[in-house]
């Protein structure tokens, strides 16, 4: 992806974010029973789901580099997997947040909480694998624990099916979500799909230019010596 | 990158404003004129002192309940903000990191060709 069209992306995303700030404040109907603390839902929710697409790109890259061995899938998958573990700090804050009023509790070890927080280590398991390896292992190995990792995710999907949580609602269960509750959520989710977007291709670049630099610093040095 | 973290700080804390402001538009007044108008209208006689002090008192617990919501509201929209404006802070300065690094690792090869 060029400059030119990361910058169009930006412009579109920093846009989506704006127009969903002001449909979640002013247009998406109040709901009646949590009433303005239900709000949290639009981001919380989106947040939820493009960490499902972070993740799995992550794994899918992880699988890529295992068939192929090249390092720029190893870099994809890495800079996929730091961004869906800051949508995932973002579902386990604002989640308590909104359970505190919901719930009287800022936590309980419920099934799809629990999951999920177990996604987060797993995941945070994941960089400190890749800090500690060099570097031809950390491909190897980093690759095989994001496959692994990625098994978490549709746990913490069915994970209300599963063990049948009261607290989250049960996937497939019927909604009573108005039309206007149903448009601002899904324009705060293509904000999130597109701000993923975004900071995967910084973080790609980022992380491609690293690699390069340590190329070439190991170049210097065996030059020098 | 000062500017963006600036201008999304701009607009949290519009939000928060946003968020918190509590659209209180029924005054006292308009709260002792429509007592007395429902009294005037009610068949069955009624105390008007008690009756408005109830209504009051009604009026304040739903302003509280919507001030705590409000607080959830925006304390669950300021830690989203927070997160990701630490994390574009420290692709930032990373960024910045690796451009002195790659300066610096410029100038020493134009010096170890200089000397060769």
């Amino acid at each position: 992806m060029g400059n030119l069209s990361t910058k169009i992306v930006g412009v579109i995303t920093a846009i989506l974010i704006f127009i969903s700030l002001y449909l979640i404040f002013g247009y998406a109907r109040t709901e009646s029973t949590m009433l303005e603390v239900q709000k949290i839902f639009y981001y919380h929710v989106s947040a939820a789901l493009t960490l499902y697409l972070a993740f799995g790109v992550n794994c899918l890259f992880s699988i890529k580099y295992l068939i192929q061995r090249k390092s720029d899938d190893d870099l994809l998958a890495a800079a996929a997997a730091e961004i869906g573990l800051i949508f995932c700090t973002i579902v386990l804050l604002s989640g308590p947040i909104w359970a505190k009023y919901a719930w009287n509790t800022w936590w309980n070890w419920e099934p799809r909480l629990t999951s999920t927080l177990v996604l987060w280590l797993m995941y945070i398991g994941y960089f400190i694998l890749r800090s500690a390896l060099e570097a031809d292992k950390r491909k190897l190995y980093s690759a095989v624990l994001g496959v692994i990792a990625f098994v978490d995710v549709p746990i913490v999907h069915f994970a209300t099916k599963f063990w049948k949580s009261e607290a989250h609602p049960e996937r497939g269960a019927k909604f009573d979500i108005a039309p206007s509750m149903l448009h601002t959520f899904l324009v705060a989710l293509v904000a999130c799909i597109l701000l993923f977007t975004l900071l995967l291709i910084a973080r790609y670049r980022m992380k491609k230019t690293e690699a390069r630099y340590e190329i070439i610093q190991q170049r210097h040095l065996g030059e020098a010596s | 990158m000062k500017i963006i973290v600036f201008a999304s700080f701009l607009v949290v804390l519009g939000v928060f404003i946003f968020a918190t402001q509590v659209p209180v538009d029924i005054t006292p007044d308009k709260v002792s004129a429509a007592v007395s108008e429902a009294i005037s209208l009610s068949e069955v006689p009624v105390d008007e002192e008690v009756m408005e002090q109830a209504v009051k008192n009604a009026i304040t617990i739903l302003e509280k309940g919507q001030r705590t919501r409000l607080k959830y509201l925006a304390a669950a929209y300021i830690v989203i903000w927070l997160v990701f404006m630490l994390y574009v802070l420290r692709l930032g300065q990373q960024q910045q990191q690796l451009d002195q690094r790659l300066a610096q690792l410029e100038q020493t090869s134009v010096t170890v060709t200089s000397n060769q």
